[in-house]
Parts: structure tokens; sequence; C-alpha cells
């Protein structure tokens, strides 16, 4: 296990404080919640995809950084009026 | 030298991001929230690329580590307006300021 699989292991432990965050409070400290989660495991994956030493692992997190945004941008869209 | 380098970015990254989950974890509401999403969204992404960077110069894992760093900075600004768009619009049911709210601003009596 090098550094880069060390430093994922421990930033994805910042995902727990999230999921408490994501069950006890309101729609919209859910999604500032979500939109942090996302972030860091876009991270994580990063640091795997260096990690592992696999060059094509790191599409996956250029993906998921896109796409993210686009899942966190229609919830707060929604969230305005009709959720 | 290098693997100290890398070791202290990564630290200073991770380390960033931990205080940004205890942030939002910690504060009220979901606008202070909102303030804590920004360092790991900024700074954590800059040291994870710079780290690549250190260990891999001139390779395409440091491209598009790179390219992950800026479409994260780029994109975190632009949902956190929304989110707080969405927070100013669920709570007043506008987005747009009106006059008297700006005369309560200018004098809070």
């Amino acid at each position: 296990m090098n550094a880069w699989l060390i430093a994922a292991t421990v930033l994805l432990a910042g995902l727990v404080p999230l999921l408490v965050v994501c069950v006890r409070h309101s729609a919209l400290d859910t999604l500032v919640a979500l939109e942090l989660a996302s972030t860091i495991t876009t991270l994580a994956l990063l640091l795997l995809a260096q990690g592992y030493r696999r060059d094509p692992f790191f599409d996956l997190a250029l993906v998921s950084s896109v796409l993210s945004f686009a899942g966190a941008l229609t919830f707060a869209r929604f969230l305005e009026r009709w959720v | 030298m290098r693997d100290v380098v890398v070791a202290v970015l990564l630290t200073l990254g991770v380390a960033t991001a931990l205080l940004s989950c205890a942030g939002v974890l910690l504060m009220h509401d979901a606008l202070d929230r909102l303030h804590f999403t920004a360092p790991a969204s900024t700074l954590t992404p800059a040291l994870f690329a710079a780290a690549v960077l250190v260990e891999e110069p001139l390779s395409s894992a440091g491209v598009k580590a790179v390219l992950v760093a800026l479409v994260i900075t780029i994109t975190t600004p632009v949902l956190t307006h929304a989110t707080a768009r969405a927070a100013r619009v669920r709570a007043h049911g506008r987005w747009k300021v009106e006059s008297e709210e700006l005369e309560r601003v200018e004098d809070p009596r």
C-alpha cells in the first residue's frame, strides 16, 4: 500500500460526516453535503488511479467531475421550487 | 526527496478536505455550510494535481490530474451560486431583491 492509496482511504473517511448531514438535516443541507461528497469521491478516484498506476482510471475521475456537476445542478434547480 | 514532497502535498490536501467536511457537519444552516465546500474544491484538487505532477511530470496522468482539478475548481462556484439561489427562492419565493428588503438592510430598525 503506497501513500496514494492511504491518502484515498483517509479521504473517503470524510464521507462519514457528510452522511450524517444527509440523514439529519433539511433538503438544502443535504444538497450541500452531496456536492462536497461528489468532489471528494472524484478526488479519491484520482488518488486511486495514481496509486494503482493505471492511466485509464484517470478518465473515471474526469467523467465523475463533469457528471457530478450536472447532477448537483439538476438537484439545485429542482429544489428551487418543485421539490 | 520527491516522495517527501508528494507525501506533504497529499497530507495537506487530505487535511483540507477533512476540515471542510467537519465544517459542513458543524455549521447551522445551508448557506453557512456552502462556505465550507470551497477549500475542498479549490485547494485540495490543486494540491493533488501538484502531487501527481511532482511524481510524474509531463505524463498523461499529470495532464488528466490538472484537467480534473480545473473542472472541479471552475464548476464548484457555479454550483455554490445555484445552491444559494435555490435556498433564497425556497425561503422568499423569488430571486430578485425588492426595494423594502434593501431599506431594511440599510436601516435595520
